[in-house]
């Protein structure tokens, strides 16, 4: 099939190589002004895993090209994977596709607009076809993957003539799905936001019972146990740690918490966001009351800056809260993440205070405090022998809690995790 | 004036003579340009005295007056730091507090603008560092509450500053609240400290002398609150949660707050002309530094305008020799300030310790018994609030009262057009009581419907409430009262006034918690029996 897609972020890249790998022709619109950037100068592409060899591989195939944006592109499926602030621009591209000569078209809606928002793309669609949306639930990290192999996809739709087309597109991402479930565009809008501000409500609740253990002396990895044990709780998003961030969750769940307050109702997910600010300089907060908030001076070892594993991406991430905080107080930070420094450093322009270290051993020597923000494999298990001899005070704050405390301990580190 | 030259007083004696019997609404129907004739525009303000009971001549010969006086001089003198403040052995040197950088002024070998432009420099980081929610508190959360702790010139210029352009706070700054706390009774932090959360809580000692017992003693009460709350040692609690703004860096020292807290100002500045100096750190911590620079630049216009225009054109001499003509030729002795504006609620506070505090007084600088009236009785309220309290008096009351009537020409520009509807009727009534107060209404049918009218005013009006606009309100004030002072022969800086009542309660304050034995006069022997049998009940 003949596939435009319209958008700049990671979930149009993402569509765009998967969509084409089964053997689509797709189209890419960027709709940016500006030119054409290579593929792998696109950071978005860069920081996700696997995307630039499959994006190349797909343009060198002859299935996917690129274009500026016109109206009288030839296509029977067009699939919006704008941002979520672009919503304007979608509904040119649809009122484009309603004075073109074409019928009978597809309109994939996979932006994270308003509740209602599908809908009014139907009605400026008219009669030209039929307008479907389909969350998208990518995680960074994992974007491929939960693009081309869901275990369950939402569908929304308000028009049963469109179901057959879109169940077509789906069919080569369907194998292995547990559930397709059809509801109504709205519906499925409002589902695609009660999930996320469900996932970032746990987080909140969970991390809050961490602090309170901190207090009380419990472990909380045990209390997770505990709670994901229950069937009615599982065990996903039970992981104490020093906040969520990342651009696409934290934005999403902001604009819900939006929606409740432009109806005048308090909102639950507004105290969490506000909260998660404040979990985000949990690590600052640790390293302050065991020095005892004398921190000038000091030098500290920051191991990870992505807002979590497997991105460079640093966007909301705990570790800019962390920076800021350190340097305010005249700290040294010596940071090391696999993936991120180069982000980092167009963040923080010419800050004295920030040394950028090739390894996580080298950033941890002479240091004060190791702090770790983000879970990459290479940090779960560092010679510890080594990091006790070269840190200058041998204290560890895991903000992710991958470290066994007992053996820290033994080792002669002082530990302090997230709730234990 | 006590002795010496006093033909430009006699003058305005026999002037008055005239002049006082004549009715305002006479003097209006003698003159159809009275407004041009009797008000002054300058820096934005715009000063109306035609409902003064003045003419031109009145004008003139009160600059001669004026001019009998020195006053000129005594500006200079003011102004270059020399020492006006007689009593004290120092200068009153607020002026440089707002002057710009490259300006000098010499005071013993050292130019205290320099100081004055460092001591900004340590605040504005200080600003920047709690306004950026880096200052911390005991368990390393970020501070959103300040409470400022001062009394007088500490509590009132900077309170009055914080609530009048309160709109000015830009959004991102809105975490931070400002709260002040003043009474030695502690009923400013009975009344807060329940509302805020210890952890995040910062004080700001304001106090010049760092002695004063009201402030210390509510900085005690907040210390002690913050070491139950925490369990954290003293050192902890003073580095993180307490900040000095002080002309006295060894008595704060000496009461825990280290170097890196503290702002500090000079001798040379009074208490109730301290706003523009670190005293002023609230305002910045609510406006911005920007705001905080942009009311100094305000008030420093005003300073130049005082220093430079000629006297039948100067704001602030023409304001103060309006008030020397009724209050010693008129026999004026109540004087009430109504800004049309709530905004300005606590303006009429200021002005109390502003005026009465500095020329309160009834001796001249050499010491001797001054043999005419000074300072009025002043005070004040949101004038559209007066109207349903004390402006029956000023209608219909025995008492002659001289006003101040203060309101912006626009405001909610921005805003529905209900809110400018409510601004446009809160300056409908200003300008009919004024009105009113002067021409007075003889229409009504039975006497008591009968308004006398002839109550002098000045109308003072500006085109909005800006912090520019503001400080050269204050600092127009702060002028009139020195030009006062100068007519007057006193010196306006000091306050013994105020000393020795301190000394009696120190005394007292022992008397109360033991039997006395002392010979006290009855009712203070008897007013302390009263309070000792109704402790003992207690216990």
């Amino acid at each position: 099939m003949k596939i435009n897609i319209y958008g700049s972020g990671l979930s149009a890249w993402v569509a765009a190589a998967c969509l084409a790998k089964v053997g689509n022709d797709v189209v890419i619109c960027e709709m940016s002004q500006g030119k054409e950037l290579p593929l792998k100068k696109i950071p978005i592409i860069r920081d996700e895993p696997g995307l630039l060899s499959a994006l190349e591989m797909e343009a060198d195939s002859g299935r996917l090209s690129r274009c500026v944006y016109t109206s009288l592109l030839e296509a029977e499926i067009h699939w919006l994977a704008l941002a979520s602030t672009e919503q304007k621009t979608a509904e040119q591209v649809v009122l484009d596709l309603q004075a073109a000569e074409h019928t009978n078209l597809l309109v994939v809606n996979q932006c994270n607009f308003m509740v209602g928002a599908t809908a009014q793309l139907q009605v400026l669609l008219a009669n030209k076809g039929g307008v479907v949306y389909i969350p998208d639930n990518l995680q960074e990290g994992a974007a491929i993957q939960n693009f081309s192999q869901p275990r369950r996809i939402i569908l929304g739709l308000d028009n049963r003539e469109a179901l057959v087309k879109a169940k077509a597109v789906l069919r080569p991402f369907s194998v292995g799905l547990d559930s397709l479930r059809l509801m109504s565009s709205r519906e499925a809008e409002f589902t695609k936001f009660a999930i996320t501000g469900m996932l970032a409500i746990r987080l909140g609740y969970v991390n809050e019972l961490a602090n309170l253990a901190d207090r009380l002396g419990v472990d909380i990895g045990v209390i997770q146990e505990g709670l994901g044990g229950d069937p009615r709780i599982g065990e996903h998003y039970l992981s104490a740690g020093c906040g969520f961030g990342g651009q696409n969750f934290h934005n999403y769940v902001a604009k819900f918490s939006g929606i409740f307050q432009e109806q005048g109702q308090q909102s639950l997910l507004k105290r969490v966001i506000d909260e998660n600010e404040v979990q985000k300089e949990l690590l600052f907060r640790k390293l302050w009351g065991h020095y005892d908030g004398n921190l000038t001076g000091k030098t500290v070892a920051l191991w990870g800056v992505s807002f979590k594993p497997g991105t460079a991406s640093i966007d909301n991430a705990p570790s800019l809260k962390i920076i800021d905080a350190l340097i305010s107080q005249g700290v040294q930070v010596n940071v090391h993440d696999p993936e991120a420094l180069g982000n980092l450093k167009k963040h923080y322009v010419d800050e004295d205070l920030i040394v950028y270290h090739e390894t996580h051993m080298s950033a941890a020597k002479d240091a004060d405090a190791l702090l770790l923000a983000t879970e990459w494999p290479m940090y779960w298990s560092p010679d510890y022998q080594q990091l006790v001899d070269i840190m200058r005070q041998p204290l560890v704050i895991d903000g992710r809690n991958i470290f066994d405390k007992d053996v820290l301990r033994a080792n002669g580190f002082v530990y302090l995790g997230v709730g234990r | 004036m006590n002795s010496g030259d006093i033909k430009a007083w006699v003058e305005l004696q026999t002037h008055a003579e005239s002049l006082g019997v004549v009715h305002l609404k006479d003097l209006f129907r003698q003159s159809g340009d009275r407004f041009d004739e009797l008000s002054v525009r300058a820096n934005g303000f715009l000063l109306d005295f035609s409902k003064q009971r003045i003419t031109g001549e009145t004008l003139d010969k009160l600059v001669a007056l004026a001019n009998q006086q020195e006053l000129e001089l005594w500006i200079e003198k003011l102004f270059t730091g020399e020492q006006v403040n007689g009593s004290e052995c120092r200068p009153a040197l607020h002026t440089a507090l707002r002057s710009p950088r490259n300006d000098s002024v010499q005071l013993e070998g050292r130019d205290v603008i320099d100081d004055v432009h460092q001591s900004l420099v340590k605040m504005e980081r200080l600003v920047e560092q709690i306004q950026q929610a880096q200052w911390r508190g005991f368990d390393g959360r970020p501070i959103k509450s300040v409470v400022n702790i001062g009394v007088g010139g500490s509590n009132l210029g900077p309170l009055m500053v914080c609530e009048a352009l309160e709109q000015y706070t830009s959004l991102p700054l809105r975490r931070l609240d400002v709260h002040f706390v003043s009474s030695m009774d502690g009923s400013g932090l009975e009344k807060i400290l329940p509302t805020l959360d210890p952890a995040t809580t910062l004080f700001i000692i304001s106090s010049k002398t760092f002695s004063t017992i009201d402030t210390l003693a509510n900085a005690n009460t907040a210390r002690e609150w913050l070491l139950k709350a925490s369990g954290m040692p003293i050192d902890t609690i003073n580095r993180h949660h307490f900040i000095a703004a002080t002309g006295n860096p060894e008595a704060a020292l000496k009461w825990g707050v280290a170097e890196e807290n503290q702002l500090l100002f000079w001798d040379w500045v009074g208490g109730r002309y301290s706003l523009w100096s670190v005293i002023g750190l609230p305002v910045a911590l609510k406006i911005g530094m920007g705001g905080f620079r942009e009311l100094l630049k305000g008030a420093h216009m005003m300073d130049m305008h005082f220093r430079e225009a000629s006297f039948d054109e100067n704001l602030p001499v023409l304001l103060g020799l309006v008030g020397v003509w009724n209050i010693n030729f008129l026999n004026i002795h109540a004087h009430a300030i109504l800004p049309y504006d709530g905004r300005l609620a606590q303006f009429p506070s200021f002005l109390e310790q502003l005026e009465m505090e500095s020329n309160g007084k009834s001796i001249n600088r050499d010491g001797e018994r001054l043999k005419y009236r000074t300072c009025p009785v002043l005070w004040g309220e949101v004038g559209s609030n007066a109207q349903h309290a004390f402006y029956q008096m000023l209608h219909q009351g025995t008492e002659p009262v001289m006003c101040d009537f203060i309101s912006a020409a626009k405001r909610y520009e921005k805003d529905g057009d209900e809110l400018q509807q409510q601004h446009k009727l809160s300056l409908a009534n200003c300008l009919a009581q004024s009105r009113l107060l002067a021409l007075g209404d003889d229409e009504g049918v039975s006497k008591y419907q009968h308004y006398d009218g002839n109550q002098p005013s000045t109308t003072i009006m500006f085109d909005e409430l800006t912090p520019e606009t503001l400080g050269g309100l204050i600092a127009l004030y702060e002028h009139k009262v020195f030009v006062q002072s100068v007519i007057w022969e006193i010196n306006p800086f000091d306050q013994w006034g105020v000393e020795k009542g301190k000394k009696v309660a120190s005394s007292l304050l022992v008397e109360l918690g033991a039997l006395s034995d002392k010979s006290l006069d009855a009712s203070t022997q008897g007013l302390i029996n009263y309070v000792q049998s109704h402790s003992k009940e207690r216990v």
